[in-house]
């Protein structure tokens, strides 16, 4: 059984086609990460697949379970109390953190597992607190966000979605809204999520980290998947676009 | 009249003033959230509706407002309620501030950006959960300089009640001057307005300060 | 969170502790709601315990206490007195209320006070007569007989028309001010009013001889109400025998205006 299972998935705004039939499953334990270039479609499918956004067609399923399914060839989206159901298999970790400003640390990582899933509290507090000495941020606690460097502030993230304890964790360019001085210390806790055989889909541009860290890498190039494999076989393929993708950034 | 007996008539004044504007707090602001909602909603039919009632109640005078709600009964239904006056005032201040309230929290609410609802739905808050713990607490912060510039606004407006001939500070100072042929109540009455409003402002402040802890 | 139950708690303390301030609501027996404009000595005015009373009011109590009702003195804003007497919130409008001229719109009792509408003028200001006035600001209390009076054709409209301006405020103290500094140069109203404002504004001002017309003061009921007429006339008729409706004549300084027999 795959954790994440997604079929020929297509969406377009408007006249626009961003995906243009895009299929991906991901393992147990897996680690994959989506490249490509800006408007290749990869944050659209991690929104698709977050449910943050709609597919026009494919299906969707976690665990086996499915959240969308086609009938005649366009895609049915389950009952609102099965993707509920559903949406406690995943997180997901923003490019721009989007952490609640108005609660401390302790309450952005506490709150949801406390209000939404009906876990003691005394319990949960536990857990976040070994959190965040995950995070080497054990003493950050009562602080507000704004208080936080955004290094800071994206590990806080991180665990505001492990709390949750979620099958499969995404994050969408976690790095990308940071200074570069601070993408050391998140890489380096989603690293440590990898040994630990935490499951997991990564949109990125840091091409070294997803060589590093990744099961299986996925170049998208104009909504289609344009070479996947182990790091190895995609860094290395002839692919055209690829190349090319690969030779602007060094020049960048 | 003597200057004690002229002070304390003018007290009792400021007790119905502030009568009105608590009650009128109470429940025009948790009115004006239904009718935000009401404005924003996607039907457009019931947004366009709200608006239409904002935009009235915003375009034409309070005082008018006051004479239609307590008035109309009779006019439109040829119904006799008698001296309701008081409730009168309460109804026509209520839906009248409801309105900018509505507009007031509209603001607040398009002010917050939409990761934190996108965060939210991630983290599996349901509509109302999103809203009331995540949403609403944030509003409140921006709108805050907003409402306090609206109530202080009220407990100047709560002298328009004087059109119904209801006994709040305005109206008896009004009297008094009659009587006495003079403007001291007046300038008293300012003097009274004055102080309260010092202490909204005080008050506001301590709200603005308490919730200061984050940006 | 925290700060919307207390925001709404403050609101709820605020509101109740009003609420036990006013603590009113008597309902009982039958009650008899003059509706008076609580701005016009010396027929229904404020007192200096910041009570209401007046020459109208103190009949009005004489009245209930023959017929045994309770009487509840409404004031309102003199602009609205039909709406509140149409909508029923109260009985009467009994406050120096001229009858001429508003003959048909109300069920009128007897008329009980011989007015007239006089003008008012700084003592130094060189006006002594209504043709003085020609080409002048006259100020005139919105809706009342005075206006009506330099407004209406069998009235004093030629008047009226021959001022520079016709100048409505809202009560006697705006008009007084606006009068001393000079902004308005005469003010029409009653004789009983001019009589009541000179007296506690000193004789800066004075009335001019000659009155602009003579009327008559009545109690003003609800179109068709003439059940409610009746009563508080022949209640009116037994104040005049037993004399209480002169002794309070005496008293508010109106003895040689009455017109009742």
């Amino acid at each position: 059984m795959y954790y994440l299972e997604m079929n020929d998935v297509k969406k377009s705004f408007g006249d626009l086609e961003v995906l243009k039939g895009i299929s991906l499953t991901v393992s147990e334990g897996e680690v994959v990460s989506i490249i490509g270039p800006s408007g290749s479609g990869k944050s659209t499918l991690l929104r698709i697949a977050t449910l943050l956004e709609t597919m026009d067609v494919g299906n969707l399923a976690y665990m086996g379970q499915y959240a969308v399914t086609m009938e005649d060839r366009h895609s049915v989206y389950a009952k609102t109390s099965q993707l509920k159901e559903i949406k406690k298999n995943f997180g997901l970790v923003f490019q721009s953190f989007n952490l609640f400003p108005h609660k401390s640390v302790l309450h952005n990582i506490i709150d949801a597992p406390i209000f939404v899933q009906k876990r003691k509290k005394a319990e949960v507090i536990e857990e976040a607190k070994e959190l965040l000495r995950q995070m080497g941020l054990e003493d950050k606690a009562d602080y507000y966000p704004c208080q936080l460097s955004g290094g800071q502030q994206q590990r806080i993230a991180i665990a505001r979605a492990l709390a949750l304890k979620p099958k499969v964790l995404f994050f969408d360019e976690p790095t990308s809204a940071l200074d570069p001085e601070l993408t050391g210390e998140v890489l380096k806790v989603i690293k440590g999520l990898a040994e630990q055989k935490m499951t997991m889909v990564i949109v990125t541009h840091e091409m070294s980290f997803a060589k590093n860290i990744s099961d299986r890498v996925i170049f998208m190039d104009k909504g289609v998947v344009a070479a996947s494999g182990t790091p190895e076989e995609v860094f290395n393929s002839d692919n055209a676009r690829m190349q090319e993708f690969l030779g602007k950034l060094k020049n960048d | 009249m003597s200057f004690s007996v002229m002070l304390e008539q003018l007290a009792q004044g400021m007790c119905k003033s502030m009568l009105i504007f608590g009650l009128t707090l109470l429940f025009s602001m948790p009115l004006g959230l239904l009718v935000c909602f009401g404005r924003m909603s996607k039907n457009r039919l019931v947004s366009g509706i709200f608006g239409f009632f904002i935009s009235v109640l915003r375009g034409t005078p309070l005082m008018l407002q006051l004479m239609v709600v307590y008035f109309f009964p009779y006019y439109l239904f040829g119904i006799s309620i008698g001296n309701w006056r008081f409730p009168a005032i309460i109804v026509g201040f209520s839906i009248n501030y409801a309105a900018y309230f509505a507009e007031i929290y509209r603001s607040g609410i398009e002010a917050i950006p939409k990761g934190q609802y996108e965060a939210a739905q991630i983290l599996d808050y349901s509509k109302s959960q999103t809203f009331f713990k995540i949403v609403f607490p944030q509003v409140i912060k921006i709108i805050l300089p907003a409402v306090t510039n609206e109530i202080i606004t009220l407990v100047k407006d709560t002298s328009l009640a004087f059109s119904l001939a209801y006994m709040e500070m305005f109206t008896i100072a009004k009297q008094i001057a009659a009587r006495d042929t003079t403007f001291v109540p007046y300038i008293v009455a300012a003097l009274f307005y004055y102080i309260f409003n010092l202490l909204v402002a005080f008050v506001m402040r301590q709200f603005e300060k308490k919730l200061s802890y984050y940006n | 969170m925290k700060l919307f139950k207390k925001l709404a708690l403050g609101a709820l303390a605020v509101g109740m502790m009003a609420t036990v301030f006013t603590g009113c609501g008597k309902k009982d027996s039958k009650t008899f709601t003059v509706g008076f404009d609580a701005e016009y000595p010396p027929y229904g005015y404020m007192d200096e315990n910041g009570d209401y009373t007046g020459f109208d009011l103190e009949l009005a109590e004489e009245v209930c206490k023959l017929k045994g009702w309770t009487l509840v003195k409404q004031p309102i804003a003199w602009d609205n007195k039909d709406n509140e007497l149409n909508s029923g919130s109260i009985d009467c409008i009994w406050n120096g209320f001229t009858i001429n001229g508003r003959e048909d719109d109300y069920e009128w009792s007897v008329p009980y006070v011989d007015n007239s509408q006089v003008i008012v003028v700084k003592a130094d200001s060189g006006i002594t007569s209504l043709s003085d006035l020609a080409g002048k600001t006259v100020g005139v209390q919105a809706a009342s007989a005075a206006l009506d009076v330099l407004t209406d054709e069998e009235g004093q409209k030629a008047l009226g028309d021959s001022f520079g301006k016709l100048q409505e405020f809202g009560d006697y103290n705006t008009a007084f001010a606006e009068l001393m500094a000079g902004s308005v140069d005469a003010i029409a109203m009653d004789i009983g009013v001019a009589m009541y404002q000179i007296e506690g504004r000193g004789d800066e001002f004075v009335i001019l001889a000659e009155h602009l017309n003579a009327e008559q003061y009545g109690i003003g009921f609800k179109k068709g109400n003439t059940e409610l007429k009746d009563e508080v006339e022949s209640a009116l008729r037994e104040l005049k025998k037993n004399g209480k409706f002169d002794e309070l004549a005496e008293k508010y300084g109106l003895s040689d205006m009455v017109c009742f027999e």
